[in-house]
């Protein structure tokens, strides 16, 4: 059966894909990133892709106008080749720069929580995952001829208290000679590793002529990924790199991986491909920057939910989506980098941080470390929210943890103009009343194309003090305001008319836009009082309220409480923390300490299964309700 | 050893709805107790039932339905008077022509009908429309301007055209049914958006939209049970007496539908029962307003509830 050439004009790459191939993996092969919500079924429109020459067979042509077919694109996942083609992937097709957040707040913000990197490793206390210490090991003579390794491991004993140790056979190789050449004085590479109880002697080096070493702490995020080149020395951060998760072009949220995984013979190899794929370049623009080798990178570890985990190590994650649920691991052990795929030192160890369940993965337990919850005494509730909305509850005594499924709206997804927080897109908005007047910025100030999550909060909060929408998210009858209008999907408001726009169409968002927004902030909401009903205890309970993820670093509280997304508290006990995920990886790799709390965070914590019983269902109609059904919860909202 | 009869004590009570105009109204509401319970509370008025009546001639009554109002079937005035005949406390006019797969009768014509009917009788007046949601919200505007200071109750208003229908009652100064599909929750949430338009909570009543014996009633008592605790406990927005619908749901039912056979029984008796049955349990349950559709049912309904209504002193 014949391959056929594809080329793409004009990024110059080429791929080959054979007759029974669509076009969506010929863009996967040559590498150019690409949207694909839907993940290939179909639906979401966004793999539309011109053909420039040569022939295909599509299937579907989805929404495609009859402007767009007569112009030759196509629905890249609907259409196969005839022959060899060459093809341009639209701009609007493409992931542009994804505004990742790698860290905490912008320089200026206080950051409460975590002291910024170059202050992890103060007065030499830190305890990485992987050191070099110095030793002098006295040698032998003929009253005491003790073997090298026993000589070097009596001495290890004493000067770091650790009563199992283990070699590598590289090392006792290397031994005898590296002792003699250096004249007894050795660089010792010590890792301790989950699921083994021994410190490991990785290697020796003579003094003096050891290498610096380095460890990468990764954040695997459903739609980005992070990576920190940090120096394990000191726990300064070298470089910090983010980019999207090159698996959305198999769909855009965990359950349409998890399908793709399950339903395509090599579903699960192409994701585990995918987002090594990204994290490998990712490592290499680091190390390349800072002129390393990867084999200078002696551990990496990597906190991610219970799905990316399971599609990075290549574990069947079939069982995440059915119920009751259940991971194929929560807790892994360490692993060997060659053996997982990370292009660094073959032998170093990946540790990924222990999940709960299958919705509350390494993410969170990373969350959870960061904020220092889970030794505190204060009533803290943590909430991550992105597609999925994960929440913890809790204090030093406990800690119990829900997930919901937000749906993709606050990403972006399932809006026809909604994007995630790239150029262009609407971050904030304020309507007049009447909503004849809207104001609204755009990320780095660039004509509008769309709206992203924190937009979209303003949006309905906006909306409804305008008079625009009732509680319920209808859309009033008899606005006098231009923007309201009928279209062909229902009633519509016009946030940016097509002048203003940087894609010479209006930017709307429809009532059944707004109510499926409403149905978001519902379920984050119904989460997280379900958890409290759970525990016995009212809203005014909670202390502090840390929030991490993309999103929220764009929210406006005061809004996001104004629609009922957040509890109503005051606004000073609202913190947000950044990507508390890849922070957490970080202090695991830097401090022995942090990986032991991270696993008694694990065992220590509750999952409430929102499915079980009644009480998330009754929670989340109440709960559909500008604010909410009982306006008792919202008191700073009454009229006064 | 002398029984101690446990007692709650209530902070609230259902809000009381008044039907009509002087001296022809009908009170419904006022409830400081669970139903029925008069040692430990309030009831100061009795469940009433509302018959039915049709601007068109209903075209899948059963004929144990249609034979009590033979020759009046096609006339809505002269039905109406036959069911205050048969002793209705308030009639229910279902303007089912409007519904555009029937005649799609304009909301002039409905408001005609509703007219007619208003002037044939003294009791209060129900008028609801096709159930058509958009269509009902334009019935309701002319209706409620057709009847306006008779003090009716109208409806259906749910949660997507509630504003037409609001505003029409306020303009007019009727009452409104406000229709929810058994969730307490929404059913709060209509009640708010509906009050927050400033008609007077004492001026709504609430739908749950029941469902006949067999067929969720379980459901729906336990919906109307938990809105009257809220009621009783102090939830303002959901102390509005309850309207059920149980003639719709009753002859809707297969066992109602079936006719006359050996294993079943008569098809009458069988119907009737299910009717009273499904209405029996909804006033145990808290029901206020029954909508029944035959006048024997009516009759069954209200000898029960006279007994339910003497006086239970301990």
């Amino acid at each position: 059966m014949p391959d056929f050439l594809v080329e793409f004009d004009p990024d110059g790459r080429q791929a080959y894909i054979s007759e029974q191939d669509n076009l969506l993996q010929a863009i996967a092969a040559a590498g150019i990133p690409l949207k694909a919500s839907c993940g290939g079924k179909g639906t979401c429109n966004r793999c539309k892709t011109l053909v420039r020459a040569g022939k295909v067979k599509s299937a579907a042509s989805g929404k495609l106008t009859e402007a767009e077919l007569a112009a030759g694109y196509v629905l890249a996942c609907q259409s196969t080749p005839e022959s060899d083609l060459v093809l341009e992937v639209p701009e609007e097709s493409r992931l542009s720069e994804h505004r990742v957040v790698l860290d905490g707040l912008p320089a200026g913000e206080s950051n409460a929580i975590l002291p910024e990197d170059e202050g992890l490793c103060k007065d030499g206390e830190c305890d990485p995952l992987f050191k070099k210490i110095v030793v002098r090991v006295p040698g032998p003579t003929l009253e005491e001829a003790e073997d090298d390794l026993g000589r070097l491991f009596r001495v290890l004993r004493k000067q770091i208290g650790a009563d199992h140790l283990r070699a590598d056979l590289e090392t006792m190789r290397s031994l005898p000679a590296v002792l003699r050449q250096s004249g007894w004085q050795v660089a010792v590479s010590l890792t301790e590793a989950r699921g083994y109880k021994a410190v490991g002697v990785e290697e020796v080096e003579p003094d003096g002529l050891a290498r610096k070493y380095y460890g990468l702490a990764i954040d695997i995020g459903t739609t980005t990924v992070v990576v920190h080149l940090v120096d394990l020395e000191t726990g300064v951060s070298l470089g910090v790199k983010g980019t999207y998760n090159r698996q959305a072009i198999y769909g855009d949220d965990v359950i349409s991986r998890i399908i793709h995984a399950v339903e395509n013979k090599d579903g699960l190899r192409e994701l585990q491909k995918a987002v090594l794929a990204t994290i490998n370049e990712l490592t290499a623009d680091l190390l390349r920057e800072h002129d390393l080798k990867a084999t200078d990178v002696r551990v990496a570890v990597c906190a991610g939910n219970t799905t990316m985990t399971h599609l990075f190590l290549g574990l069947d994650p079939a069982y995440i989506r059915l119920e009751p649920y259940t991971p194929a691991a929560n807790s892994i052990p360490a692993l060997r980098a060659h053996r997982v795929g990370l292009k660094i030192y073959p032998q170093a160890w990946v540790q990924c941080l222990p999940g709960i369940a299958s919705y509350v993965g390494g993410d969170i337990t990373a969350g959870v470390l960061v904020t220092g919850m889970a030794f505190s005494d204060q009533m803290t509730l943590f909430i991550d929210i992105g597609t999925n909305g994960e929440m913890v509850l809790g204090n030093k005594e406990w800690l119990i943890s829900c997930a919901c499924s937000a749906g993709p709206a606050f990403e972006g997804g399932g809006v026809r103009h909604g994007m995630r927080a790239m150029r262009g897109a609407i971050e904030h908005v304020r309507i007049a009343p009447g909503g004849m007047v809207v104001d609204f910025t755009t990320v780095d100030s660039a004509p509008p194309v769309g709206i992203c999550g924190s937009g979209l909060i303003d949006c309905i909060a906006g909306l409804y003090s305008a008079g625009v929408i009732d509680r319920s998210g209808n859309i009033l009858p008899d606005l006098k305001t231009p923007r309201v209008r009928e279209s062909d999907e229902g009633m519509e408001f016009v946030l940016a008319w097509s002048h203003q726009s940087g894609r010479k169409v209006d930017i709307t968002i429809s009532e059944a836009e707004i109510k499926n927004l409403i149905r978001s902030k519902a379920a984050v909401f119904a989460g997280v009082n379900s958890m409290l009903k759970m525990v016995g205890l009212p809203l005014d309970a909670i202390e502090r309220v840390i929030i991490a993820g993309g999103f929220g670093r764009y929210i406006n509280i005061k809004d996001a409480v104004g629609i009922g997304l957040l509890p109503d508290l005051p606004l000073e006990k609202y913190t947000y923390i950044g990507n508390s995920s890849v922070k957490g990886a970080k202090m695991v790799l830097m401090f022995r300490r942090a990986r032991e709390e991270v696993e008694e965070i694990a065992r220590k914590m509750t999952y409430l299964e929102l499915s079980a019983g009644n009480t998330f269902m009754e929670e989340f109609v109440s709960a559909l309700f500008i604010p909410h059904t009982d306006l008792s919860l919202f008191p700073s909202l009454q009229p006064q | 050893m002398a029984v101690t009869i446990a007692k709650e004590r209530w902070t609230s009570k259902v809000n009381e709805m008044v039907i009509g105009v002087e001296p022809n109204v009908v009170k419904v509401g006022g409830d400081s107790t669970l139903p029925f319970l008069h040692f430990e509370g309030e009831m100061p008025n009795k469940p009433v039932v509302a018959l039915e009546v049709w601007d068109m001639e209903p075209p899948d009554w059963p004929a144990v339905l249609t034979a009590p109002f033979a020759g009046v079937l096609g006339d809505p005035a002269a039905w109406a008077k036959k069911c205050v005949e048969y002793g209705a406390g308030l009639i229910c006019l279902r303007l089912a022509a409007t519904h555009p797969d029937n005649k799609d009768a304009t909301p002039e014509e409905a408001a005609q009908s509703a007219l007619k009917v208003a002037g044939a009788v003294d009791v209060p007046l129900i008028v609801i429309g096709s159930g058509v949601e958009e269509k009902d919200a334009a019935v309701m505007e002319k209706v409620g301007e057709a009847l306006n200071g008779r003090k009716c109750l109208i409806g259906c208003a749910t949660v997507n055209n509630y504003k037409t229908i609001t505003a029409s009652c306020m303009v007019n100064g009727h009452n409104i049914i406000a229709s929810s599909p058994l969730d307490i929750n929404l059913a709060k949430q209509l009640n708010i958006l509906i009050t927050e338009m400033n008609l007077a909570a004492d001026r709504i009543a609430i739908d749950p939209l029941v469902g006949a014996l067999g067929y969720g009633i379980e459901y729906a008592y336990s919906i109307m049970e938990r809105s009257r605790l809220g009621a009783l406990t102090g939830d303002k927005m959901l102390a509005m007496p309850v309207i059920c619908f149980v003639g719709q749901e009753a002859w809707k039912s297969k066992e109602a539908k079936t006719e006359d056979n050996e294993e079943w029984g008569a098809q009458e008796r069988r119907a009737i029962l299910w009717e009273v049955v499904t209405a029996t349990s909804f006033a145990q349950a808290g029901g206020s307003i029954f909508v029944l559709r035959h006048p024997e049912s009516l009759k069954q309904f209200n000898t029960h509830i006279a007994e339910m209504m003497k006086p239970n002193n301990y």
